[in-house]
């Protein structure tokens, strides 16, 4: 029997899956962390996911693939990108949510959210590591600091100070000059969360600020980081229990859409109906715009 | 050298600086209250027109020198965010980015009631959202497309509701032979054009003021103006001595009142000032900086974040900044050209010739006979990371005097008002590199 | 020729715009003549007997240029000194150019020194539009240009070779008008790639020569059916001095967006106005040179008759586009100021669209793909929704 549905976010670092029956229930998720898009690590995801459930594959009805390596999952029926993903999923853990700010490993970004878990906006972050889970890590060896200790550590700070470079690089020299002119680790580690936070709130500028917003992704387990966000944002922050598996979680959501109704989702089933014929003598009909059209803006 | 260490030895700052602070606090006060006294207040950006504006008694407020005085106060980082919240991106201008987030806070708190509220000291809250809304933008921009584009944007942002003249300002390219520092048939026929404009917009200015334009007003203003060029310059060459007596960075802080500080008694008077002070300390044997073993040259803009660090930095090195493109090659450095009687077309040389308006090879030469008179052993090439109007050339000029005066050269990058992008540690590991060299060089007996 | 055979001819000229020049010139024994982009008129030089050609960013990396200009600067100006650098424009006969972008200031600074026995002449466009004497100051510009022209090849430009040029450029543009119109009515199927092969050939090579292969092209793509296509309506906005990737291109269609319409430089922008081909050619460039702003907005001059963001919302509405994708090249001053106007106007009106940043070194897509298809994929809810509204 085919009873289950199952998402799989295989993301740069770490690769999540997320398990749901028939009625939207999560029996298992899984975070497994193999270094850069690693096989390996999308099989320990799975296969711990389906142990956690006690079920084997066969009784995936339906699959959904999302992350940077969602195209080469090829149990995955469909994929989407992480951005929708994450979106649905954080909404669904949340549904009072307008705003997901997500800081993996690789990139953050920043997606403002309609009462139907979909996007509006969203933007993301350039190809430079600023303001990402890597930043952080990168400090963390600069410091000499475990990266689980870092945020602890980084509460403990007394004195403020800055880190102006948002070039992971250059924010390591300026963290070793500070550290050099005797400044404390836990103050330094102060400075190099306020500057994720400073990152961040540029990120949310490029959307607009709503309210409530959720904060997903595997930095979102740092509590020094979430609360130099939320100070930099004047706002608190929704925190799912296990931040990591929202995007795994949307995609197993998207999965189920299938199953219950299917071509409900933003799939190619619709796209009959959704795309523009284009054809000699066809397209006439001028573009509408109307009124109740949600609002829709820059996103990068 | 212990490129951590706090500074030891710090700057031997001009005491006539602390004039300048008063003038710039007067001048912005009267810009805060010029709403409640019933004045038009001008934005504009780029060259010293503000004698324009001040013969038809309107206030002024000129962008980069209140996107520095932000900075320089460390109140500029509302007027960015506000300015980034709009979409505007950090690889732009960051003082036009500082100005149009001031322009954006205007916007948003609506623009009535800008600035009536100040009667306070400076420095207090949110200086960002002092500064009053524009009753007209003047553009006049040499060289930087950046220029023109900001005020277009400030139009834009006040709702294309604000009137706005524009002058365009050509570039000194020199495509025919005779073309030469301040002469030739294009320089020529760009100064008339420059006249044709700037009369235009007296014109542009009687149609806001409903007033005829005060030409008598206009040269007298230019006769405190010209006065004031002419001492600051002499000043400024008197420090060839050795030890110099004023560094770069003490011309620095001494540019608001040739650049927009009202012309009056004042400025003139704050230049004899400090050309006695000059006078004095060469009298004395006492130099801008405590020790000075090294004469370097300042090539770029000015990062206002780091003014005094900077000047306390180089005097911990022993090295003294003597002079630079930035204040020596502008900022009516071409006083002599002023004709007072009828002053437009001195004033469209002054503003043709600023360190940017110059293409290289012209721009090089003015340099290279700086370098000389200064007796300078080493450079210092400042790459303002959001100021390509300043970093275009610096290649240019590195390789000249490089290979025509044999100096020693080092590139810093930083920017004029955002703090990010400026590196201390290689800033450190430049410098000190450049000034080995100049060791070196000064041990086998290259350098003078 | 075969279509395929066509859009090869037009490839390798669009892809080595130098070789083709040197090609021509070597076969001709015409002078070459190289501009920057974006609003020099070619039409003068080919008139004096030259061929002219828009100097190109080029796909190599950038090595020796960066020991002449900062690595802060947008990948055209970098590219164009790299080039200067490497030798590559050694063959130019002179190199005219009247833009004031401040980074292309500082390109042109460094080409000069670089190439001390080429001719490299300014003569500066005003890029205020709308003063009294904007028109004027404009044709003295071009009369500057012209006399420089003319004492390089040492005798005067003809009026009549000048209205000859006029027309032939004019044809040219007419021509590729005529695709633009094809495919925005769904009568061609020409994806993104190819249009940018057939403008920015017409950048570099002779124009007849142009015209000739785009009159077989357009022969061959009457005698053919389009064939429909399924995916959003993409309008394309940006890129202005140098050409977006084909990467960049063909990925957006990869993820389902057709490419529709566009108003980037290697599009619209450049063949969007047509010259007088009466009275004084002068008089007639300088007023193509105001009018062309009208037509499609540019950034890069500031005109109070002519707002950027309501032409795309009408060019949007024209083209009967779902989305926009802005592609802006890093470190675009004109574009990072104007871009917030187009952010505004967008929100408001409620039009998606998504700003993508490009560079000279970005080489891998899928970074921007993500973006890319969660944009196509949230355009396309949006115009269901909007489907069944209406």
């Amino acid at each position: 029997m085919k009873n289950y549905v199952m998402g799989v976010d295989f993301g740069s670092t770490t690769t999540k899956t997320v398990i749901l029956d028939l009625k939207g229930k999560m029996v298992a998720a899984c975070v497994a962390s193999k270094g850069s898009i690693s096989a390996e690590g999308v099989q320990v995801s799975m296969d711990g996911a389906l142990a956690e459930a006690g079920i084997s594959r066969k009784e995936i009805l339906r699959a959904v693939s999302t992350g940077y390596g969602r195209r080469m999952i090829d149990i995955a029926d469909q994929s989407y990108t992480e951005i929708t993903c994450h979106a649905r999923g954080a909404v669904a853990l949340f549904p009072q949510a307008r705003l997901v700010i997500d800081i993996g490993g690789q990139d953050s970004k920043v997606i403002a959210v309609g009462g139907d878990g979909l996007v509006s906006q969203f933007a993301m972050n350039d190809r430079c590591a600023a303001g990402t889970g890597k930043f952080l890590e990168a400090l963390a060896r600069a410091v000499q600091v475990p990266l689980e200790e870092m945020g602890p550590m980084a509460l403990a700070a007394t004195e403020k100070l800055t880190i102006s470079n948002m070039c992971a690089t250059f924010a390591e020299t300026e963290v070793i000059s500070l550290l050099a002119e005797g400044q404390s680790k836990p103050s330094v580690l102060g400075a190099v969360h306020a500057a994720i936070a400073s990152r961040t709130v540029g990120l949310v500028a490029r959307v607009g600020m709503r309210e409530p917003a959720v904060m997903t992704g595997g930095v979102a387990k740092n509590k020094a980081a979430v609360q130099f966000i939320e100070q930099a944002l004047g706002a608190k922050l929704l925190l799912p229990p296990d931040p990591q598996i929202a995007g795994a979680l949307g995609a197993a959501l998207f999965a189920l859409d299938e199953v219950t109704t299917p071509g409900a989702g933003v799939d190619e089933e619709d796209q009959a109906d959704d795309t523009m014929l284009i054809a000699r003598g066809c397209a006439t009909k001028p573009c509408q715009k109307p009124k109740e059209v949600p609002l829709v803006g820059p996103m990068r | 050298m212990n490129a951590i260490a706090q500074p030891l030895k710090k700057a031997n700052r001009l005491k006539t600086s602390s004039l300048n602070n008063k003038m710039v606090n007067d001048y912005w006060t009267d810009v805060f209250n010029a709403k409640a006294e019933g004045k038009l207040v001008c934005w504009y950006e780029g060259v010293a027109i503000n004698p324009l504006m001040q013969a038809a008694d309107i206030r002024w407020v000129h962008g980069e020198a209140w996107s520095a005085l932000l900075a320089a106060r460390n109140n500029e980082q509302e007027a960015q965010t506000a300015a980034e919240h709009r979409g505007y991106m950090k690889e732009l201008c960051s003082y036009a980015r500082t100005h149009i987030g001031c322009g954006v806070l205007a916007q948003n708190r609506g623009v009535e009631a800008s600035g009536s509220s100040f009667s306070d000291a400076l420095g207090a809250g949110k200086l960002g959202e002092r500064i009053p809304a524009p009753d007209m933008f003047i553009s006049a921009y040499p060289y930087c497309s950046t220029g023109q584009q900001w005020d277009e944007m400030l139009f834009r942002l006040f709702g294309k509701k604000v009137p706005i003249f524009n002058i365009s300002v050509p570039w000194v390219w020199g495509n025919k032979p005779d073309a030469i520092y301040l002469g030739g048939t294009e320089f020529n026929e760009a100064k008339q054009y420059m006249v044709k404009q700037l009369r235009a917009c007296t014109k542009f200015i009687e149609e806001q003021t409903g007033k005829k334009y005060n030409w008598d007003s206009l040269g007298e203003i230019m006769s405190y103006t010209k006065t004031a060029g002419r001492l600051r310059m002499e000043a400024m060459e008197l420090c060839n001595a050795k030890p110099a007596p004023a560094s770069f960075f003490d011309w620095t802080t001494s540019l608001a009142p040739v650049n927009f500080i009202p012309g009056g008694p004042g400025i003139v008077e704050y230049f004899e000032k400090t050309k006695a002070e000059i006078v004095q300390r060469i009298a004395d044997n006492e130099g801008g900086i405590p020790q000075e073993k090294y004469r370097l040259f300042w090539d770029g803009i000015m990062n206002w974040n780091k003014i005094g660090w900077l000047a306390n930095k180089f005097a911990n090195y022993d090295a003294n900044m003597v002079a630079g493109r930035y204040t020596h090659m502008g900022f009516w450095h071409e006083h002599e050209s002023i004709d007072l009687n009828d002053p437009l077309e001195g004033m469209a040389v002054n503003y043709l010739v600023c360190p940017i308006n110059l293409s290289a090879p012209l721009m090089i030469e003015q340099i290279i006979k700086l370098c000389k008179h200064y007796e300078i052993d080493g450079m210092v090439l400042h790459a303002a990371r959001t100021c390509r109007a300043f970093s275009n050339p610096q290649y240019l000029i590195a390789d000249a005097v490089q290979k025509r005066l044999g100096l020693p050269v080092a590139m810093i990058e930083g920017d004029m008002v955002d703090e990010s992008f400026y590196k201390d540690e290689l800033v450190n590991s430049r410098i000190e590199a450049m000034l080995e060299s100049i060791e070196a060089r000064k041990r086998v007996g290259i350098a003078a | 020729m075969s279509i395929d055979a066509i859009y090869s001819a037009f490839e390798r000229a669009a892809e080595q715009p130098l070789e083709s020049a040197k090609a021509w010139k070597q076969t001709h024994g015409t002078r070459v003549v190289g501009s920057f982009p974006m609003h020099f008129p070619g039409e003068l030089a080919h008139a004096a007997g030259c061929l002219p050609v828009i100097l190109q960013e080029n796909h190599e990396p950038i090595t020796v240029g960066h020991g002449m200009i900062y690595p802060f600067y947008c990948g055209f100006t970098r590219s164009v000194v790299d080039q200067a650098c490497k030798g590559d424009y050694d063959f130019l006969d002179a190199i005219m150019f009247g833009d004031h972008c401040v980074q292309v200031l500082g390109a042109a600074d460094v080409v000069r020194a670089k190439l001390p026995n080429t001719r490299v002449h300014f003569y500066q466009l005003i890029s205020s539009m709308s003063d009294p004497w904007s028109l004027g100051r404009a044709r003295e510009t071009f009369l500057n240009l012209k006399e420089g022209l003319e004492e390089m090849i040492g005798h005067p430009i003809d009026e009549e070779a000048t209205h000859a040029s006029i027309r032939l450029f004019n044809k040219n543009r007419q021509l590729l008008r005529k695709l633009y119109d094809l495919r925005r009515a769904g009568d061609a199927r020409i994806t993104a790639k190819q249009m940018q092969i057939l403008v920015k050939s017409s950048m570099v090579m002779d124009k007849a020569a142009h015209n000739d292969l785009l009159g077989r092209l357009l022969a061959e793509i009457e005698k053919t059916k389009a064939i429909s296509q399924r995916g959003m309506r993409v309008y394309l906005s940006g890129h202005f001095c140098q050409s977006p990737k084909i990467g960049v291109l063909d990925m957006i269609e990869e993820c389902g967006g057709i490419v529709v319409d566009d108003d980037l430089y290697h599009g619209q922008r450049y063949i969007s106005t047509d010259v007088d081909e009466t009275g004084d050619p002068l008089d007639a460039l300088a007023k193509w040179y105001l009018e062309r702003n009208l037509k499609v907005p540019c950034p890069t001059r500031v005109d109070q008759n002519a707002d950027w963001e309501n032409y795309l919302l009408d060019a949007m509405e024209r083209s009967r586009a779902d989305g926009m994708i802005v592609l802006m090249a890093k470190f675009c001053e004109p574009h990072m100021y104007y871009y917030p106007e187009i952010k505004e106007a967008f929100e408001k009106r409620g039009v998606p669209h998504l700003l993508i940043e490009t560079e000279h070194e970005l080489n891998s897509f899928e970074g921007l793909r993500t973006r890319v298809e969660t944009f196509l994929e949230v355009v396309k809810r949006q115009s269901a929704a909007r489907r069944i509204a209406a």
